[in-house]
């Protein structure tokens, strides 16, 4: 749906997207995510053509972004960042308009402005003015403005941005129940966000993808190890013990918590699971368990790893690339 | 077409939702009423050559109105769209850049037209409570109102192409201002330095001159220099706006 080739963006002599390339598949909901300032409006206004690429290529729907603008921006549901709309139209009036102007007419117009004011929940604000409404039915209305005209790909900068936490769970499950009929790609900067709507994450940062994966396998990329939390009753070296297992790398005692019980952490080697290898070396040594809790890196840990090895690219662990 | 018809309706729709086009007309209507009075105190003070549509278009009143009109008229055009962010929501849906340009240019030429009606009824009005005397010749009346739409054309194409540079209205309130201001200035030139230059420059400025062309087409000679002048120079101040807009997209 999306083919983005070294696309670059120069705004008088800062680069603010360098040399990117990325592919978006029909039906996938992509998150870019990235700190404020990455790079991640430029390359959404660039797909949808409201500006040109310095250097690269971008094609959407098998149209070039800048020579076949207009069946691009037909394709396209763009909602641009801080959702601009203009206040002195009502509800609508305004999805009226936009309908028309993206060839919407007749009852087809009608019944579809209805259904996307039900899909938003902005129906019972028909009558408002824009001006009047509140931070969150203006992202409303103009995520029902991007849905409007059913297009192949919906392109949204920052749609939680400014919402209150019941209206962001809204807006995620709408996204979800758009996949069948959308391919969405979404930026943001908030993780949970691309955590629990996104198959597939590109994470953005100074103008570079630093990361291109679903979430699940990023955060399983994780430089950072895996800790497994351990209560233990036993006798003798017990942490002495657990190193010897070989995907350990460390193995520390906490301490004592009530007699005989005692709290060790072991700090494991990236995509390896030592749960039973301590089982059974539990059993051999007679040992009780009573607690074993593996505890994953979030992507959080990932994007400030990311954010804070921000110099080079070289400073990235290959494997995350 | 079709979607040039949709942007006209909606400039149309926020020119007559918002205050400002009932705030210009008033402005425009109080001006009007002066320099009407102002003609009919000259009309009545002593016999006159010229009509009464005439020493209207003459007033002082009317050149004040004529000036606050332009800028007030186009600033919000292109430069509100900016500083909204609107424009990225229009540019982003199946649009082109003339649509636009020409949508907001014709939407700003119509509510100037509809500026001048009730001036028209003003003269109406003397014609038939004096039974007639006050004489409205049907040439200065076509010639009036034909130039000032051609000349209204000229300064709202200048101040789309103003509104289009700034996000910023009160910038593109003075760009406009000042542009049309200087136009003006060169009959102003004429009348004071006249005599002391040459007869081929004085005729050149006035060809290009607003002063002299009122006071042409306002004796009902309908001249086809001035319109042609005004049209070409429309379509030149437009062409620039079509560019400024289209800028964004060819911009390395």
């Amino acid at each position: 749906m999306i083919d983005v080739q070294e696309l670059t963006k120069q705004y008088a002599g800062r680069t603010a997207v360098n040399n990117i390339s990325f592919k978006v598949e029909p039906g996938e909901i992509v998150g870019f995510l990235g700190p404020n300032g990455a790079g991640k409006s430029t390359t959404m206004r660039i797909i949808s053509g409201y500006m040109p690429a310095t250097s690269g290529r971008a094609n959407v729907a098998g149209f070039d972004v800048f020579h076949q603008s207009i069946q691009v921006r037909q394709s396209v549901g763009y909602m641009p960042e801080n959702a601009p709309l203009y206040t002195d139209m009502r509800v609508k009036e305004y999805l009226r308009f936009r309908a028309e102007l993206k060839g919407l007419s007749g009852v087809t117009m009608r019944r579809r402005i209805g259904e996307v004011m039900e899909l938003t929940g902005v129906t019972d604000m028909r009558k408002r003015l824009i001006g009047n409404l509140s931070k969150g039915y203006r992202q409303r209305v103009a995520l029902a403005d991007a849905l409007v005209h059913k297009p192949k790909l919906l392109i949204l900068d920052e749609p939680t941005n400014g919402l209150d936490p019941v209206q962001i769970r809204h807006v995620r499950d709408l996204l979800r129940s758009l996949k069948s009929k959308h391919t969405v790609l979404l930026s943001t900067h908030i993780l949970n966000e691309v955590e629990q709507t996104c198959d597939r994450v590109i994470m953005i940062h100074q103008g570079r993808i630093r990361a291109n994966d679903t979430p699940a396998n990023l955060t399983r990329q994780l430089r950072s190890t895996t800790l497994l939390h351990l209560e233990i009753d036993g006798t003798g070296k017990v942490a002495e013990k657990l190193a010897e297992i070989s995907a350990v790398r460390k193995a520390t005692e906490e301490g004592l918590l009530v007699h005989p019980w005692r709290r060790f952490t072991l700090r494991v080697e990236p995509d390896h699971d030592v749960r039973d290898e301590v089982m059974e070396l539990a059993m051999k040594q007679k040992w009780r368990i009573r607690e074993m809790h593996r505890q994953l890196p979030t992507l959080e840990d990932v994007f400030v790893e990311l954010s804070m090895n921000a110099g080079t690219p070289t400073d990235i662990p290959t494997h995350v690339l | 077409m079709r979607i040039f018809w949709i942007l006209l309706k909606k400039e149309l729709h926020s020119f007559f939702v918002s205050p400002v086009a009932y705030v210009v007309l008033a402005l425009v209507m109080i001006l009007n009423g002066f320099a009407f009075r102002a003609a009919l105190s000259v009309l009545e003070s002593a016999p006159s050559e010229g009509s009464i549509v005439s020493w209207t278009f003459h007033a002082m009143w009317f050149w004040l109105s004529y000036f606050f009109v332009f800028p007030l008229l186009t600033m919000r055009l292109f430069a509100e769209e900016k500083k909204m962010g609107t424009l990225e929501t229009l540019f982003t849906a199946p649009v082109r850049a003339w649509q636009v340009v020409g949508a907001k240019y014709l939407a700003s030429v119509i509510v100037y037209c509809v500026l001048w009606l009730p001036s028209l009824f003003n003269f109406k009005f003397a014609h038939w409570i004096t039974a007639g005397q006050v004489e409205l010749p049907a040439g200065a009346m076509a010639g009036a109102y034909l130039i000032l739409v051609v000349m209204g054309m000229f300064n709202l194409a200048i101040g789309c192409f103003a509104s289009s540079l700034t996000s910023n209205q009160i910038v593109a309130a003075i760009i406009s201002f000042t542009l049309s201001l200087m136009h003006f200035l060169l009959g102003i030139f004429i009348m004071v330095v006249g005599r002391k230059i040459s007869d081929t420059i004085v005729d050149v400025v006035n060809y290009f001159a607003a002063t002299e062309h009122i006071r042409i087409f306002t004796a009902g000679l309908i001249d086809s220099r001035p319109i042609i002048y005004y049209l070409s120079m429309s379509l030149l101040f437009l062409s620039f706006t079509h560019h400024v807009v289209e800028f964004r997209r060819w911009r390395p």
